[in-house]
């Protein structure tokens, strides 16, 4: 608090009021102004001390040419952020709407399914698994040992008990009548693959040969799916589906 | 007007950020969504299952076919057609509907399972292999249940995929 100040303060009120200052106590009239002028000094000084203040905080703004903003200035000063709201909703329902569309057109069934698309994977699996299907559905009367290691090789699962069961007639019957079975693969189709996952369809002839009295041989076609699963850097067979009713 | 200036500046600046945020993840989104529509694979793999769709079908209707609605069953036959096949049927229509007159058999198919062997996109054509039980009703005696082993040659035309071959898988012709 300036003492200057007050003292020009009080000399403008006493010059604009004579009357009042000679009827009252100098004392009294002193003390009156002395509080009023306190009062009205702190109401007023804080818009007059901030003045400077305010005036850079303007210029940082987008529109510095405000020195006394005008109307339509205001105005649009007011709107720019209901604008910018609008266009991130607008922008924010766009990118959601892609996203969400982008992610569907990814987990479209046809484009889950990398058979054929996947050239590296659909060969190597067709080639692993007409090897393994050759493998698991011979067997030599003279070499059975080969026949379980083939299985150990290339089953995996279900198709474990499924082999089994399929070889067990073969099995029983092979020493006794010289039985080797030869099964090879004529044609496959990869149904689906999708990682390490695949479902194939093989066409598949077997021939029967009996070396026992007579040498006799048969033919006959086989169809069937497998269901195939990667391990480690090979395919195995996990289940075989033969369409049985 | 002070304190209005102090107020609205911060609105301004967040505003400001959320809507170039919400303009990146625009940008972004939209990126994604252009790659996700125009992936060759993606093509490649609706024209696999069109063909797979197309080729069952296709084979089904050929191993269908009633006596008792014979004209439809034959133009179904010649519908799932196209090319060399085609031709063969239109040609030997009349000698066998008089075979399948005369036999009053019904077959029905149902296919068990199918892939596509080979698919050459931009030549339209494609290999599928089909197994297939097919049942066939005479008039006397118990229906004959057989499977076949069947491999198809698809061409595309303008109404979509057709078999323009298609024969049982040979047996024993590679085995020994």
């Amino acid at each position: 608090m300036s003492t200057t100040r007050h003292l020009v303060n009080r000399r403008r009120r006493l010059a604009t009021s004579p009357s009042r200052a000679a009827v009252a106590p100098v004392s009294d009239e002193e003390t009156a102004a002395e509080t009023t002028e306190e009062t009205t000094e702190e109401t007023t000084a804080p818009p007059g001390l901030r003045e400077p203040e305010t005036v850079p905080e303007q210029g940082q703004e987008p529109e510095p040419e405000s020195d006394g903003t005008t109307p339509p200035q205001r105005r649009l000063r007011s709107r720019l952020p209901v604008l910018l709201c609008a266009l991130t909703v607008l922008l924010g329902a766009f990118a959601t709407w892609a996203f969400t569309s982008a992610a569907s057109l990814r987990d479209e069934p046809a484009r889950q399914n990398t058979a054929l698309t996947d050239i590296a994977r659909t060969s190597e699996v067709k080639g692993r698994i007409g090897e393994a299907v050759g493998a698991v559905f011979s067997y030599d009367y003279a070499s059975p040992a080969r026949s379980d290691r083939a299985a150990k090789t290339h089953l995996t699962g279900r198709a474990v008990q499924q082999h089994k069961d399929m070889l067990a007639e073969v099995r029983a019957q092979a020493p006794q009548q010289k039985l080797v079975l030869t099964t090879t693969v004529t044609a496959s189709g990869v149904e689906y693959l999708d990682g390490d996952r695949a479902r194939l369809l093989i066409f598949a002839d077997q021939s029967n040969t009996r070396t026992g009295k007579d040498e006799e041989t048969t033919f006959a076609a086989a169809m069937f799916a497998v269901d195939a699963v990667r391990r480690g850097d090979t395919w195995r067979i996990a289940a075989i589906d033969t369409f049985t009713r | 007007m002070a304190r209005a200036g102090k107020t609205r500046n911060p609105l301004v600046i967040a505003a400001t950020a959320l809507a170039v945020v919400a303009a990146g993840a625009a940008g972004w989104g939209g990126w994604q969504r252009y790659d996700a529509a125009h992936d060759d694979a993606a093509s490649y793999a609706q024209a696999r299952d069109d063909a797979l769709a197309a080729g069952e079908q296709a084979v089904q209707n050929m191993n269908t076919l009633d006596h008792r609605t014979l004209e439809k069953g034959l133009d179904s036959w010649e519908e799932s057609t196209t090319g060399d096949l085609h031709r063969q049927l239109v040609d030997g229509r009349d000698a066998f509907a008089k075979q399948i007159v005369a036999a009053k058999t019904v077959s029905t198919a149902k296919v068990l399972s199918g892939a596509v062997t080979e698919l050459d996109e931009r030549a339209g054509r494609a290999g599928v292999m089909v197994a297939l039980r097919v049942t066939v009703t005479a008039p006397k005696g118990d229906p004959a249940v057989k499977e076949s082993r069947m491999l198809g040659t698809l061409t595309r035309t303008s109404e979509g995929w057709k078999l323009s071959a298609l024969g049982q898988a040979p047996v024993g012709s590679t085995a020994g």
